[in-house]
């Protein structure tokens, strides 16, 4: 061990010396304070925005006057997504989905105003956020720093008069991993505190930042011993830094693009529109509930009738025309989430295609762990979009059991001029999103992490097999 | 024409440099494949929602014509708009991915209508596309580097930099032939499979002419600038660092600091505002005086005012005028939040005289059709549709004229943008300045060369 820390020891003050090292860790630093900078400020100002729109739309709704029930199942309801956190941290697919959702009687609608709709091209080249930081310029900077660790030995001939000296390979190329994997160090410590102060500050979020540490602290440890067991393989440190620098372009910058490209053009998702004509075509297979003699909402009726045990709805003592708008809805919202329910899935079907990119490039695994933790991932989308849609069905059926209790088929003329009191829909409104639990996400990102692991298993062999053939060599 | 046959030799006989390019030219071939492909499913796309579009009209017909009221067949009826890919749009898909390319829309309130978004999947999204922009913009640069690296100090290590330097004729001249063979490796690397696609996909000759224009200067950039760095002092290593380096300053960390900029200095949420803000305006007209909303309404369209009045009751007239008067009512926001738009494309192409990957990935969507712009001109259009198809409408409705099957048959068509192929000279020349600059800086600091070989400390590599 006390050989491992003195080479660990005079590797780094070589790299204290080298400018490269010095200058990178200072830059990277530097880089990440600024990401997390403007992500936090842009963070705070999305949140803050659309908190002060979800107020500003559960106000106005609340402020509506007295009204037939059906107006207000047409002038809807705003909700926004809530930000998460640690989305400062990584927003993930914040930018790609909107999160501006009107709900309305009906209809279905999407989340809009995303911010990549809104955007010059300069989004397609990413954010600038801790995550991404972290992601692809860190291994740049470990690649640069490391390449020529045990290389540099060789190529001097050092390394003969070491191992001559009594130095076991195992030591020496431990000791030079423990160098980089204190130089890692000091490059994610600022990201560790900035994760430690989030778990501090917003305690329900901790376990997720913990989690987020424990990823990036993984990831490091991945390029450490992929490094160092390239550097123990090649001739020359050139040859390591090119073989490096190609792995690392493939790894970060090529697959991550080709494996979507695969996904999406293997299993396409049907268009909005074609969904929609969908929808409506089962609908109107279903029945029209202004049809009078349409032989659905005929049956429908003969049961409310003898539900009641009268034989024309004007005796019923409830209005009729409210309990066809609650089943039309019934019937609409079922088909919407069964649509929905679809399209999740393919896009879900969609990233386990992404997925089988992992065995190319540890990067994807790594991207989905650290958004599902971020609360920034598809699942956590769906979520909100299912919650949002489960909450348009409850409010507009709220205001549709509102129009069959409180107006008579009589009184229920014309929805211009009939109303009801605003009093009844004080309230009714408001959202609340509730996010998944982290033991949920961690079940779901358990397989991320595994991937993660068995690289980590691959790369400790690479390293294995490095120092036997160093080993052998002398 | 010997020199070249013989760099030829040299330069093949290195195996890195043979399989660099022809990996290169692999991944243009994919990316350009892959781009062709996606052209064509979005053609596809959009022939079979054309086709699902007209059975859905033709069934509303059945259904309204018998009736003969044009308000509910206005209300119900749904039209299809949609946005062909360009004959260039392979070469950079864009925002293509993320924004809807076919959208339906009738003759109620716009505004609510035209903001609706594509079911995408976000994760996708996420990555950008695989495309040839995304090849030459990110992954030529690479290849150029480890094309040039090593190209002073390689032959500093085999011991060979003395004596091709003290042989009569080389000098700069030789490093620039050898640079220049490299580059035109590439370019050729990179575009036979872009050319072949374009001819493929019936590309106008502009382009062509495009597509060349903006491949070679960012091309002859980074070669300037590893020109420039190879014949300094140092390492091969160092020089490797170095334009890594640069390659990640001006292609990753550059763009996205200045997407952090410009999004805090451009905010653009006046989208929200026009949506609620249009929402008050349409479901408060339920409520107001119907007199006032015609008078209103009248103000800006007096061609009806001389209809006759409101019955009692429900009239459709009233509905559609206090739909219509539901987008006018919002017009500042609407232009508010098209200003904001444009003004980030505007600030993204001047940023392209500075960042040539921005310079370049600026003139091929332009040229693609397939930016910020071309999205706004989709909506530009969609509106100018649904402003004609409320004219088609309002007679039928003021002057309650039946609407049968003939009247559905007028109905307008919605006709898309005739591409407009046009060479983007703005972020071309600005291109071209920046390759001029790094050319220029690669062949001057070849003079050091001969003095660092000339003082005998330099140090070996």
């Amino acid at each position: 061990m006390k050989g491992v820390l003195r080479i660990a020891r005079e590797e780094l003050r070589l790299l204290w010396r080298g400018r490269v090292a010095l200058y990178g860790l200072a830059l990277l630093v530097l880089l990440n304070a600024v990401a997390a900078f403007t992500s936090w400020e842009h963070w705070r100002h999305a949140a803050a925005e659309r908190m002060r729109y979800q107020a500003r739309a559960n106000a106005e709704f609340d402020a509506q006057p007295d009204r037939h029930p059906h107006r207000m199942v047409h002038y809807g309801h705003f909700v926004f997504r809530p930000l998460d956190p640690l989305a400062a941290f990584d927003p993930g697919i914040n930018a790609q989905t909107g999160h501006t959702l009107f709900l309305e009687g009906h209809r279905q609608n999407s989340p809009n105003f995303g911010e990549v709709r809104q955007s010059s091209l300069l989004l397609r080249f990413g954010e600038l956020t801790p995550a991404f930081v972290l992601q692809v310029l860190a291994p740049l900077l470990l690649i640069f720093v490391g390449h020529a660790s045990v290389a540099r030995e060789r190529e001097s001939n050092l390394l003969r008069v070491l191992l001559a000296q009594g130095v076991a390979p195992g030591r020496l190329v431990a000791g030079k991993a423990v160098a980089l994997l204190g130089f890692a160090g000091m490059l994610l410590s600022p990201t560790l505190l900035l994760l430690a102060g989030t778990a501090f500050a917003i305690p329900h979020r901790a376990g997720a930042a913990i989690g987020l540490g424990a990823a990036y602290g993984l990831w490091f440890l991945l390029w450490v011993a992929g490094v160092v067991g390239v550097s123990t393989l090649c001739r020359r440190g050139r040859d390591a830094l090119l073989a490096l620098l190609a792995i690392w372009s493939v790894c970060v910058v090529l697959v991550p693009r080709l494996a979507p490209e695969l996904a999406a053009t293997t299993l396409s998702l049907p268009t909005r529109l074609e969904t929609d004509i969908a929808v409506s075509r089962e609908l109107k297979a279903i029945g029209d509930s202004h049809d009078p003699d349409d032989p659905y909402f005929a049956g429908f009726r003969k049961q409310v009738l003898a539900r009641y045990g009268v034989t024309r709805i004007e005796d019923l003592p409830v209005n009729y025309k409210g309990l066809v708008a609650l089943e039309g809805e019934r019937l609409t919202s079922e088909l919407f989430e069964r649509h929905a329910a679809a399209g999740f899935d393919r896009q879900a079907a969609q990233l386990l295609w992404v997925d089988r990119g992992a065995v190319l490039s540890p990067v994807l695994a790594l991207r989905r762990l650290s958004m599902a933790l971020a609360g920034t991932d598809l699942h956590h989308y769906r979520r909100f979009v299912e919650q949002a849609e489960q909450h348009r069905f409850q409010l507009v059926q709220a205001l549709n059991r509102l129009q069959a209790e409180k107006l008579s088929l009589a009184q229920d003329r014309s929805s211009r001029d009939d109303r009801i009191s605003r009093q009844h829909w004080h309230g009714l409104a408001e959202f609340h999103h509730e996010p998944p639990s982290l033991v949920e996400t961690l079940g779901r990102a358990a397989s991320s992490a595994g991937v993660l692991l068995l690289w980590l298993a691959l790369l400790g062999g690479l390293l294995a097999l490095g120092t036997r053939r160093l080993a052998r060599s002398s | 024409m010997n020199w070249l046959v013989h760099e030829w030799r040299l330069l093949v006989r290195s195996r890195l440099a043979a399989a660099a390019l022809l990996l290169l030219l692999c991944l243009s071939a994919l990316a350009v494949l892959a781009g062709l492909r996606e052209v064509q499913r979005q053609r596809h796309t959009i022939a079979r929602v054309q086709g699902l579009q007209q059975q859905e009209l033709q069934a509303e017909m059945q259904k309204h014509a018998t009736k003969g009221d044009a308000g509910s067949a206005a209300y119900y009826t749904f039209h299809g708009t949609w946005d062909p890919p360009s004959p260039a749009a392979f070469l950079a898909l864009g925002l293509r991915d993320a924004a809807p390319y076919v959208l339906r829309v009738r003759a109620l309130a716009l505004q609510a209508q035209l903001h609706e978004g594509e079911s995408t999947n976000p994760e996708l999204v996420l990555a950008g596309r695989f495309d040839f922009a995304f090849v030459l913009v990110y992954l030529a640069p690479l290849f150029l580097v480890v094309l040039h690296y090593d190209l002073v100090s390689g032959e500093r290590s085999a011991g060979r930099l003395g004596a091709l330097l003290a042989l009569p004729g080389t000098g700069r001249r030789l490093w620039l032939r050898r640079s220049g063979l490299r580059v035109g490796l590439v370019f050729a690397a990179l575009v036979t499979p872009a050319l072949a696609g374009a001819l493929a996909s019936g590309t106008p000759a502009a382009g062509l002419l495009t597509l060349l224009l903006a491949t070679a200067p960012y091309l002859l950039f980074w070669s300037g600038l590893a020109l420039g760095v190879a014949a300094l002092g140092g390492s091969s290593a160092a020089k490797a660092t170095a334009l890594v380096g640069a390659w990640v300053v001006l292609t990753l960390v550059a763009p996205t600091l200045s997407n952090a900029a410009l999004a805090r200095l451009l905010p653009v949420h006046q989208g929200v505002e026009l949506m609620l803000g249009q929402r008050e305006a349409v479901h408060g007209a339920w409520d107001k005086p119907r007199e006032a909303t015609m008078e209103r309404f009248f103000r800006g369209h007096p061609e009806w005012r001389g209809t006759a009045p409101l019955p009692a009751g429900f009239h459709w007239k009233w509905y559609f005028a206090f739909q219509q008067l539901g987008d006018e009512s919002v017009q500042a926001q609407v232009a508010a939040y098209r200003d904001g738009l444009v003004a980030r494309q505007r600030w993204t192409e001047r940023l392209g005289w500075l960042l040539p990957a921005v310079g370049v990935q600026a003139a091929l969507h332009r040229h693609a059709n397939t930016d910020l712009l071309a999205e706004l001109a989709y909506q530009d259009r969609i509106a100018q549709f649904h402003d004609r198809l409320r004219r088609f409408y309002y007679p039928y409705l003021f002057s309650e004229t039946r609407f049968g099957t003939d009247a559905f048959a007028k109905l307008p068509r919605f006709e898309p943008a005739p591409v407009a192929a046009d060479l983007p000279l703005p972020p071309l020349l600005g291109l071209a300045a920046m390759a001029l600059l790094a050319s220029w800086g690669g062949i001057v600091s070849l003079r050091r060369i001969g003095l660092l070989q000339a003082r005998p400390s330099a140090a070996p590599s």
